[in-house]
């Protein structure tokens, strides 16, 4: 099957975003790191059932997310339940629901039990890079696309040896890091959202390949002004981003 | 970074509008306002809103800009969760002027300021 054609929509849309979206579809339905193809796309469908899950839109209103039990949604039919913990689903439903909340004891705890940190980190790029491709879809008003078949194989269980404890919840590569097989990850500077996901180098490799055709490039970045391939200035940008960010309660 | 590209383009703007008050600033900036009601109805998840900014928007600023705003707004849908799923500290903690924007949005009684405490 063919992705991301945006037939249904009567917009054009830009050939880098379908492109982009295209590839991220493929590469979700590999094995990665730390989960085989077939979870992979269980996690994407995770997130489908978490925007219209009944359980997480009570617990945000709980005074405490880690007091409140419950179960979270699920399709009729999914096989997600087989596929995932649920300790992996209720950290898709979280991320993608009341993800301001989550705490290092929560990670913690986790590991404790078995979800390691590299399978929290593969998993929450799945996540987000699955949210925003069905974030743009909806926000054209257009249906989801359908999700990928998943690919045979087993994950490769590459851990970065340079990756270390001391910022956020997970290890992460240090600023002076980007050397040898992740030489590719940054030049010189960097920002602790380029190091979040760096656990598992590919989910920042696939962020930016994303935010590259939604937003803009790391080289684009540095532009203020406004890009000729794009339609809105900088600053339109950034007021859109801004927005999306005060309205999700992000700090940082 | 909305301020910095304000500053480089000398377009005068209150930043307290990313914050969803409507103040002076939107008016100079080209469909401020309809860009703004986009992202905070996408993030609101109100179907009926969204599908009203999204009339709109493209009713003022035509295909291209909707396409454009759906892009970046989806963009930092995903942004805010890996900040936040990862609990990573801001970068400039020690930035006088990053202190004083965050200050003036506010943006302390956000949960996830814990991060960078």
């Amino acid at each position: 099957m063919n992705h991301f054609n945006y037939l249904d929509s009567p917009y054009l849309v830009r050939e880098d975003i379908k492109m982009a979206h295209r590839e991220y579809w493929t590469t979700l339905a590999s094995p990665g790191s730390w989960w085989t193809g077939k979870e992979r796309t269980a996690i994407a469908r995770e997130v489908r059932n978490a925007t219209s899950c009944g359980f997480c839109q009570e617990r945000k209103q709980a005074l405490s997310p880690y007091s409140f039990s419950g179960e979270h949604h699920h399709s009729e039919n999914s096989p997600d339940k087989a596929e995932l913990s649920s300790l992996a689903i209720d950290a898709v439903h979280r991320i993608v629901t009341d993800q301001n909340r989550i705490t290092q004891a929560y990670v913690e705890a986790n590991s404790d039990a078995g979800f390691t940190e590299e399978q929290y980190v593969e998993l929450a790029g799945i996540v987000v890079a699955v949210f925003s491709i069905d974030e743009f879809n909806r926000g054209l008003g257009l249906e989801l696309e359908p999700l990928p078949s998943p690919s045979e194989g087993e994950p490769t269980h590459y851990r970065p040896s340079q990756a270390i404890r001391g910022t956020g919840f997970v290890s992460m590569i240090p600023p002076d890091g980007a050397t040898g097989a992740e030489s590719d990850l940054w030049d010189g500077r960097t920002a602790n959202v380029l190091r979040a996901l760096t656990l598992v180098p590919d989910a920042l490799r696939d962020w930016t390949r994303l935010a590259a055709a939604q937003y803009l490039s790391m080289e684009g970045m540095a532009n203020m002004i406004g890009q000729d391939d794009r339609s809105i200035n900088r600053m339109q940008m950034e007021l859109i981003a801004g927005r999306v960010s005060s309205y999700n309660e992000c700090f940082y | 970074m909305l301020r910095v590209s304000a500053k480089v383009t000398e377009t005068t703007i209150d930043i307290n509008m990313i914050n969803g008050e409507r103040k002076e600033g939107v008016s100079n900036l080209e469909y401020g306002e309809e860009l703004m009601k986009f992202a905070e109805t996408l993030s609101s998840r109100n179907e009926i809103d969204l599908a009203a900014a999204r009339k709109q928007l493209l009713f003022v600023a035509g295909p291209e800009v909707l396409v454009d705003a759906a892009g970046v707004a989806a963009n930092f849908q995903r942004m805010v969760r890996i900040a936040d799923a990862m609990g990573i500290p801001v970068d400039t903690k020690e930035s006088e002027l990053s202190n004083k924007i965050r200050q003036d949005l506010d943006l302390y009684r956000f949960a996830s300021a814990e991060n960078s405490a």
